[in-house]
């Protein structure tokens, strides 16, 4: 059941007919993990807090430096030096004391992820590393909780959903590693591959409109031109296919 | 046999900053081999010295992925190609 204040709170989301009180309802009670707290996960952290999301686990590991702060939105000059996963917390709390924010401070590894993301209903990719985003992947594979993938690299953004057991996985559609490096960017990138990942967040727990399942959205700034490139399951896939690929 | 092939924003250095190229080819493997005749730097960043293509190029054709068996799918008249690199910024 919503409260008054919700009722006012949401009152122009709810006008939805997508949405309603029934949708708004459904929000409060998921319960959603923000892998990272950085580019995507700012504008996702805000906006999912903003929708009214129930409760949002957010990790990193990560301490504020000034060079964040061109694109890392939910932390500002005078954090510097804090740890990213409370700066964050802080605000969106502010922002919306109604949800409950998880600050969890920890490095995601294989040891503890079943365990961090134990009790959530969705998981949002915001990482800024390939090989945890295939941590996750599996993580979200094997505990079957969709998983909604962002990436960015200049002025280049990607996204794209993932149903476990129904669609094809991150996995199916990338397959190798790309070392870790100090990436070029600037802050409206992410903003906008953040917002399209929170919305699928919102339309994956209201359950509406088409998901960015079976395709990779390509977002070139640049140009302004967004491409969907189809992608399949994949049979032999290393994370969700049930076949060997012969050596 | 005419294939447009999109350059992805990071290859362009390598083909004087063209986003496209018009190469020729009934396959995968000749288009790009056509790719690379015209631009030559190109080579390193798509292929392995063994002439494999990188695990972190994906190809896709009329925008669905040519993966697996990348080189050796067939394309027509008018296709277009896209070479993407892979991305993991956040």
């Amino acid at each position: 059941m919503l409260t008054a204040d919700e009722r006012e709170r949401y009152d122009r989301q709810i006008m939805l007919r997508e949405i309603g009180e029934e949708g708004q309802e459904k929000l409060k009670r998921a319960s959603v993990f923000i892998a990272g707290a950085g580019g995507l996960g700012s504008p996702a952290a805000i906006y999912l807090t903003a929708a009214g999301i129930g409760r949002i686990r957010l990790v990193d590991h990560d301490r504020v430096d000034r060079s964040n702060l061109n694109r890392q939105i939910l932390h500002w000059n005078n954090d510097i030096g804090r740890s990213k996963v409370d700066s964050a917390a802080e605000k969106l709390k502010r922002l919306n004391p109604e949800v409950q924010i998880e600050a969890v401070n920890k490095t995601i590894t294989k040891a503890n992820l079943s365990q961090l993301v134990a009790g959530s209903d969705l998981i949002v990719d915001a990482m800024d590393n390939l090989e945890t985003r295939y941590l996750l992947n599996k993580a979200a594979l094997d505990n079957d909780i969709p998983f909604f993938h962002g990436a960015i690299y200049g002025f280049e953004g990607r996204a794209m959903t993932i149903i476990p057991g129904k669609t094809a996985c991150l996995r199916c559609v990338y397959r190798g590693v790309i070392p870790e490096e100090k990436f070029p960017v600037i802050g409206v990138t992410p903003a906008v591959i953040g917002c399209i990942q929170a919305t699928e967040v919102i339309k994956y727990i209201v359950g509406i409109g088409e998901l960015l399942t079976d395709k990779l959205l390509n977002y070139d700034a640049l140009n302004m031109e967004f491409t969907e490139f189809k992608v399949k399951k994949d049979p032999y896939c290393e994370h969700c296919g049930h076949m060997k690929r012969k050596e | 046999m005419s294939i447009t092939v999109n350059i992805h924003q990071a290859l362009r250095q390598l083909t004087n900053n063209q986003a496209t190229a018009e190469v020729n080819g009934t396959t995968v493997g000749q288009c790009l081999a056509d790719l690379v005749r015209q631009f030559p730097g190109i080579e390193s960043k798509l292929f392995t010295k063994q002439g494999k293509l990188l695990n972190y190029v994906d190809i896709y054709v009329n925008q669905e992925s040519s993966y697996p068996e990348e080189l050796a799918k067939p394309v027509k008249d008018g296709d277009k190609l896209s070479i993407t690199l892979m991305i993991a910024g956040g």
